[in-house]
């Protein structure tokens, strides 16, 4: 051995090494120890950092501190205002901006909804077209823009004869500029637009019933009564944020005058719409127009007979709303979904022209491109165009027709078979891979652009971030095309506007407008006409009367109508209503569901006009009996790693003549099943007797309060304003011991959520997801019920599995930083403490997983990270691969840069093994306390202290009905302190004395008593008093005044 | 002596007689074939010095199976992530913390047994306490390893202790998970001692009639120079006698502090006062058919009919019997509180136990715990061996499935109808259950393969022949001396010198 060790250690004596002493070991040892934790790596923890000198500084520049340009989103040719947090020059956030009309909510803030969110994952995602391609033979060859302008010069030639442009919509005055250029340039081409979800039947209508195409716009701030047939005003019209926020304004004044407005909703397809409605009528799509005509005749609008006969409910539906809506006059709102007939729409101006409500609670504005065909029309007209052979050259703009358009015109084949085809494009999708070129387009968030919002105002979209992948804006592939000689985006979009901005400063003007958002005073001003008389009805309707099934499509609440399919952020978003995730599947209401012998989860074969769908099956309670919901924007072929494959592709089975429903479909079962997952239980259907009985005490039965989900109408409310809590609990302040704190030095932080206003629309949801870098999970995950969103809306039903109109409540749940907290108590390692303002926090580094917290709190908003999601493929298999190294690895190694590029850096990204929850979004306020301490020391205010309003969390701040309120509940004009002295105001499980900061508002309905089961007609006037002239009463000392609307 | 030893049979012959009789005029006995002293030494000893029987092997090589299956299933876990059991949201413990809680019952017989049977003079303890102690400490480390792993971060579950560090940052002492961390710890390193000190003087023995110079050596380490002086003798029972003191309140305290776990919190099932008493006695009733489990096979195999004997397996279905029945009452109570109490999640709670999804499971621990026991009112059944091993079989099932009722039919639906979620384990789950009976029955055969599996100075001690002179003695009365430690001549190995032990371990190991 001493041999051995004098050949390895020439130069050592060996007895020095062999013979150790206690004491030389020691040393020894000490020595290697220190060398090892000084120069190995792998034992540390902290990041690696890269310094890059920036020789330098951007002006104005603070490094560290986010920026925020306003930009807009155009999306189905309608502009959404948008304020885009930049973090050292990446865009990781947006938000709405309060500047634009259609979503502003109040002076502070508007309302960004789940797809405006969800852009900045699309920006970052992965799978986007990078760079131009080519196809040479069935392949497809990286080019280059210098390639594909020479390439486009042979293809774009001439006076434009053989070229065919198939555009998505846009109202965009750039993009329309464009195109006007571009047909002057090519005079014999044809240019038409496609969308799969349109609204042009309102074109065809306004133009049937007032003789030019207008955009009816509704205010209703100012309607006491809104019937809606079938419109999802809330929910998928263009401008739901704006109607959302007005609805709910029209909500919250219960609590000021005791005034609410009244919605019934007829609908063929369960909406949000429907699920907050006061009133709700589950139709088939051929009783719309039954049901229009019928409410004009009972409202005596000239000429028009009812087109039939209506059934039970019908009736006592129709005439109690045509009784309010007598009442209510020019206060009320008929609206038509933009979907629906022409002639059905054009009722419905004409009821609102007979009630005086045209000008009043509906105005009608002009349109910039009222001269183009509609969609329907457009895409026949391409495809015949093709079919002919004719056309040489397409130009496909954005869009996927070959996956959207009508299935009977095969759009993909056609398309194939044009020999110079250029798809411009943000994916490379199913219509690029039917396409010669590829064009990669730039994201909104990269590239110059402007937008119109549905009423028209005019905003301006500024690059945040270099194009990431060499894409291209529209308006500058179609300078190219046209040979412009302006080719930069930011001269296209400055030479269009120039002309609109007033001033002579037009660089000022211009500055001003980017700052904004907004061209001040843009929007469209109101057409002034008189309603012409509707035509009267073709009297036949199809399928009346019958008992066939029909089909509904519908834009899906997580992709619209696919092209969001590749989001992982808004896959994972479970659907309001149906709550299913990485899905959609065909909507059978319980009552069709027994009668064909359907479960949840039976693959089904639907079979309509001989074009048939294999589809998984699901039950949804208030699904309309005899209609079957499909989802659009599901099935997709080439959406990309997250989103191809989801679901099932249901524009297999809708043509032109049945883009919105079809009637007499055929069902059959097959013996296959098919895994579809949701997030939570429908309670009434899918669930034991004794799951059924023990949710029911605590959601309420219908009409009624429950112990968790608490509710009153607005009769009972002006009653006892204590309407809703039947079941509270006595005093439960008579405490054994003293808090261990207040909790409120110098602020108290606090919460409330008016269950009242909030329409499910997972607008907070996905703004959470953005801001805490909340990580997608994935279908056999969320399978497992691990999702990790932080805040989620428990979606109620109250009702039987046979009731064909069950109640529902949505009761938004997050942390409720409880003072008194159940998780704290039993966390080992303090990794959940509680601060002095009242949050509850999480110590990610001090967490070692134990779940026990999660285990003990009652509301269950504690989420886990099962695995190290933000590595990972949310398509991945069940168990990712086993990952070896050090655990703890440096996550900058282990996730997608690209992905890496979206976290916001306020946000510590957790890693595998450690709880995560709502922390109030700590790094707003914490952001807020040091600007408000540093401007207290410079001078320039008067406290420290943050004022009300200055601190919005991520999902207020999204929220378009203001159902949540954050504050200092220490200020006591604060408003949330004003909401939680609410009589409404109450503490989910309360009895626990978990003395949660979180508080709830219980939700209030407006039913019209006519319509309730054994009651006579008469309570329900009551409620419709004059709506309010002025502020409300006792709630003046509000420092937060735009808060109400 | 040394005539006495001799005239032994290597394998003594096997009564399986009756000494059930319930004549109160009669000490039953409880050491049967007509052994002497060195007949117990014999019938114990010969077990580890016999060539190792084939079954001995193929049991071993079951075991290493399921033991390796274990080190897959926990590789796979801490590299991938804990999700890999099927845990989820409402769910956040399930098979990790039902086999902890499971593993931790099954380790209290052992300690009931040696402590508190010892401190209340119950002389039957001694044929059985060694190897239910030696259960004791294989379940301990059984349960060990779960709530170590269970922790989502488990390179970092040293955490749980209050180490020193520069944050100055302690546990948080008010979670029953770092109490839990207090009295598990506590209770493994007392049972060890306890175990380890009670076979001192067998260790003894093993070492004097060791026939190589290696075994002398092992076993004479651990005998720690044993000499059977009545120094020795007197040292080593008063410190068994304090060591079983500070036994006895942590068979009571383990256990209600593994039950403060559910008891302290808030969940609805979990949030019961009742909960330590019945814990307890749940762990005891589950240890004791654990014990039975082993112990019915082991003195069939092992040739230990005459030590573990009919009456034996007798008492030991008497306390399954009476601890069973404190638990059915548990279970009754607990139905009644929620009733009395008029909470209504806990009256939900209850319900849902029995009529909810996991009705099932409910139903198997009710049948297991609660009536299966009841065969054991007769004394015909309690002695039919094939219906004791059912009952026991039951009860470890039963009480396995008790666990698994406390903890996922609470959790799967609490306060918010929104989260209620279905729990289902997977193969990893599945896996991990299995291989800890692996890692419990591998060592537990290395036990019997190298330990005295019975305490035979224990038993000696309460056969008559050590007390001559009390008036029931039946046995032979020509052995006056206590206890009959003698070097053995048989082993033909001398006593070592010092020092010779190390060399005797460095020549065999080449270390």
């Amino acid at each position: 051995m001493v041999a051995q060790i004098e050949k390895e250690f020439p130069g050592y004596t060996p007895e020095h090494i062999s013979g150790t002493s206690r004491r030389s070991f020691m040393k020894l040892m000490g020595a290697s120890m220190a060398l090892a934790g000084l120069t190995l790596s792998g034992c540390r923890r902290w990041p690696e950092e890269r310094l890059v000198p920036q020789t330098s500084n951007p002006e104005g520049r603070i490094p560290g501190l986010s920026e925020i340009y306003a930009t807009v989103m155009e999306m189905n040719g309608v502009g959404h205002g948008l304020l885009a947090v930049s973090y050292q020059g990446r865009p990781i956030k947006v938000e709405g901006n309060p500047l634009h009309p259609m979503v502003r909510v109040n002076e502070r803030h508007g309302s960004a909804d789940a797809f405006a969110q969800a852009s900045v994952l699309e920006l970052y995602d992965p799978d986007r077209a990078r760079g131009f391609y080519v196809r040479e033979g069935n392949t497809y060859r990286a080019s280059s823009v210098a390639a594909f302008r020479e390439a486009a010069g042979t293809m774009f030639g001439g006076n434009g004869a053989g070229v065919l442009v198939i555009s998505e919509t846009s109202n965009s005055p750039t993009v329309l500029d464009m195109k006007k250029r571009f047909m002057s340039k090519f005079p014999q081409a044809k240019w038409v637009e496609w969308e799969p979800i349109s609204n042009d039947n309102e074109r065809v209508a306004t133009q049937m019933a007032f003789g030019q195409v207008l955009r009816p716009l509704l205010k209703l701030d100012q309607a006491d009564v809104v019937f809606s047939l079938d419109a999802d005003l809330l929910g998928m019209h263009p401008a739901h944020t704006r109607y959302a926020a007005d609805w709910a304004s029209r909500r919250k004044s219960a609590d000021q005058n005791r005034t609410m407005n009244r919605v019934y909703m007829a609908e063929s397809q369960f909406s949000i719409t429907g699920a907050v409605a006061d009133a709700r009528l589950g139709i088939r799509p051929s009783r719309a127009k039954l049901i229009i005509t019928a409410l004009a005749e009972r409202l005596g609008v000239g000429g028009i007979k009812a087109a039939g006969t209506l059934e039970g409910n019908e009736q006592k539906f129709v005439e109690a709303a045509a009784a309010d809506l007598k009442a209510a006059g020019n206060k009320a709102v008929i609206t038509a979904g933009a979907h629906l007939a022409p002639d059905v729409q054009a009722v419905s101006f004409a009821i609102n022209a007979a009630l005086g409500a045209t000008g009043n609670t509906v105005v009608l504005l002009p349109v910039p491109d009222a001269d183009r065909p509609t969609h329907a029309d457009g895409i026949k007209v391409a495809a015949d165009a093709l079919k002919s052979g004719n056309v040489k050259t397409l130009l496909i703009i954005g869009g996927n027709p070959a996956y959207d358009a009508p299935a009977e015109l095969d759009l993909a084949k056609l398309i194939g078979g044009v020999t110079n085809s250029v798809h411009v494009s943000i994916y490379r999708n199913e219509t690029s891979l039917a396409a010669h070129w590829n064009v990669p387009k730039a994201h909104y968030l990269e590239a110059w652009g402007d937008a119109r919002g549905y009423d028209g105002t005019l905003s301006v979209a500024q690059p945040l971030i270099e194009p990431l992948f060499g894409g291209v804006s529209t308006i500058e592939v179609l300078a190219m095309l046209t040979g412009d000689q302006v080719t930069a985006g930011h001269d296209l979009v400055r030479r269009t506007i120039e002309p609109l901005l007033g001033g002579n400063d037009k660089e000022l003007a211009f500055r001003r407008m980017m700052h904004d958002g907004v061209l001040a005073e843009s929007a469209a001003k109101p057409v002034q006409v008189a309603a012409k008389p509707s035509p009267p009805p073709s009297p036949a309707v199809p399928g009346e009367g019958g008992s066939t099934l029909e089909v509904r499509f519908f834009a899906d609440p997580s992709v619209f109508d696919g092209r969001y399919a590749n989001s992982g952020w808004l896959q994972e978003t479970p659907d309001p209503l149906t709550k299913l995730t990485w899905d959609n599947a065909a909507l059978f209401s319980p009552k069709d569901a027994k009668a064909l012998g359907i479960n949840g989860g039976d693959m089904v074969k639907i079979t309509v006009d001989g074009q048939s769908l294999e589809i998984a099956a699901f039950v949804q309670p208030g699904q309309p009996v005899g209609v079957i919901g499909l989802p659009l924007g599901y099935g997709r072929g080439a959406a990309g790693n997250v989103g191809s494959g989801l679901g099932f592709n249901t524009y297999k089975i809708r043509t032109s003549n049945t883009l919105f429903a079809a009637a007499g479909a055929q069902v059959s079962k097959l013996n296959t099943r098919y895994k579809l997952v949701t997030t939570q239980n429908d309670y009434i259907l899918n669930m034991d007797h004794i799951g059924r009985e023990g949710a029911e005490e605590r959601i309420g039965a219908k009409h009624e309060s429950g112990s968790v989900v608490r509710e009153t109408t607005l009769a009972q409310y002006k009653q006892n304003p204590r309407a809703a809590h039947p079941k509270a609990h006595g005093n439960l302040n008579l405490q054994l011991f003293d808090p261990p704190s207040h909790f409120n030095d110098p602020h108290a932080w606090g919460m409330a959520v008016d269950m009242s206003t909030c329409i499910g629309c997972n607008a907070c949801v996905v703004a959470c997801v953005s801001e805490n870098n909340i990580p997608v999970v994935g279908k056999p995950e969320v399978a497992e019920h691990r999702q990790m969103h932080w805040i989620r809306i428990d979606r109620y039903f109250k009702g039987t599995a046979e009731d064909p109109e069950p109640e529902i409540a949505f009761q938004p749940m997050l942390c409720v930083h409880c003072e008194n907290a159940p998780c704290e108590q039993v966390c080992p390692v303090a990794a959940t403490v509680h601060d002095s303002e009242g949050l509850n926090t999480m110590v990610y580094n001090r967490c070692i997983g134990t779940r026990y917290c999660s285990n003990n709190c009652p509301y269950k908003v504690r989420r886990f990270n099962y695995f190290d999601w933000h590595s990972l493929d949310p398509r991945g298999g069940r168990f990712p691969k086993p990952w070896l190294g050090i655990p703890d690895q440096q996550q900058v190694e282990s996730i997608d840069a690209i992905k890496q590029m979206v976290f916001n850096p306020d946000v510590t990204v957790r890693m595998r093994g450690v709880m995560e929850k709502c922390t109030y979004c700590v790094q707003r306020i914490e952001n807020v306390k040091i600007k408000a301490k540093n401007d207290h020391l410079a001078g320039k205010r008067d406290s420290e202290l943050v004022q009300d309003g200055e601190v919005l969390t991520a999902c207020q701040q999204a929220c378009p009905t203001q159902a949540i309120t954050f504050g200092n509940i220490n200020d006591k004009n604060a408003w949330v302190t004003q909401l939680h002295q609410n009589p409404r105001s109450y503490s989910v499980l309360e009895e626990l004395n978990t003395r949660p900061r979180t508080k709830f508002l219980a939700k209030l309905r407006n039913p019209n008593e006519a319509l309730a089961e054994g009651h006579g007609a008469g309570e329900g006037k009551a409620a419709l008093t004059p709506p309010p002239s002025g502020p409300g009463e006792g709630k003046k000392g509000t420092s937060f005044e735009g808060v109400n609307a | 002596m040394s005539a006495v030893t001799q005239t032994i049979p290597v394998t003594p012959p096997q009564f399986d007689q009756d000494n059930l009789s319930d004549n109160p005029r009669e000490r039953a006995p409880l050491v049967l074939g007509g052994l002497d002293f060195g007949g117990v030494t014999e019938t114990v000893a010969s077990i580890n010095e016999r060539k190792t029987p084939l079954a001995w092997y193929i049991a071993f090589a079951m075991s290493l199976g399921l033991l390796s299956l274990l080190g897959i299933t926990v590789g796979y876990l801490v590299t991938t992530g804990v999700g890999v059991w099927g845990n989820n949201q409402p769910v956040g413990w399930a098979f990790d913390i039902v086999n902890f809680v499971f593993w931790v019952g099954i380790g209290h017989a052992g300690t009931l047994i040696s402590a508190i049977l010892f401190l209340f003079r119950q002389k039957w303890r001694t044929s059985i306490n060694r190897f239910a102690e030696a259960m004791t400490i294989f379940a301990v480390m059984c349960a060990g390893i779960f709530p170590a792993l269970h922790v989502g971060r488990p390179w970092l579950a040293y955490w749980l202790f209050p180490l020193p560090n520069q944050m100055n940052m302690w546990p948080q002492f008010r979670s029953p998970l770092l109490w839990d961390v207090f009295a598990v710890s506590t209770y493994a390193s007392v049972s060890a001692l306890f175990w380890y000190v009670g076979m001192i003087p067998d260790l003894a023995t093993f070492r004097d009639r060791a026939t190589n110079k290696f075994k002398q050596a092992i076993y004479g380490v651990f005998a720690l120079g044993w000499n059977g002086s009545s120094r020795h003798w007197h040292r080593f029972e008063r410190a068994y006698l304090l060591l079983a003191a500070l036994a006895t309140p942590l068979v009571l305290s383990v256990h209600s502090v593994v039950s403060f776990d559910f008891a302290t919190s808030q969940v609805p099932g979990w949030h019961t006062t009742v909960f330590p008493p019945y814990f307890v006695a749940g762990a005891v009733f589950g240890g004791f058919a654990m014990v039975l489990t082993l112990a019915i096979p082991a003195r069939q195999f092992f040739g230990l009919k005459n030590l573990i004997t009919r009456r034996h397996i007798d008492n030991m279905a008497k306390v399954l019997l009476g601890t069973g029945m404190i638990v059915a009452y548990a279970y009754g109570v607990e139905f009644y509180i929620a009733w009395y109490g008029k909470n209504e999640f806990e009256q939900f709670h209850f319900m849902n136990r029995i009529f909810g999804p996991y009705k099932w499971a409910w139903g198997i621990m009710t049948f297991c715990n609660v009536v299966a026991p009841q065969l054991f009112w007769s004394k015909k059944l309690r002695n039919n061996l094939a219906v004791v091993m059912f009952v026991a079989m039951c009860v470890n099932i039963g009480m396995w499935f008790e666990r698994f009722v406390i903890i996922v039919i609470s959790l799967h639906r609490d306060f918010l109808p929104s989260s209620w979620w279905m729990y289902a384990p997977t193969w990893v789950d599945l896996g991990m259950l299995a291989g800890s009976f692996g890692l419990f029955f591998t060592m537990f055969l290395l036990f019997c393969r190298f330990l005295p599996m019975v305490a035979m100075a224990e038993v000696k001690s309460v056969m008559p022949e050590s007390h001559a002179h009390q008036p029931h003695g039946a046995g032979q009365h020509h052995n006056t001396q206590r206890f009959d430690y003698q070097p053995d001549e048989r082993a033909n190995v001398p006593p070592m010198k010092p020092g010779e032990a190390r060399q005797a371990i460095r020549d065999w190991t080449g270390i």
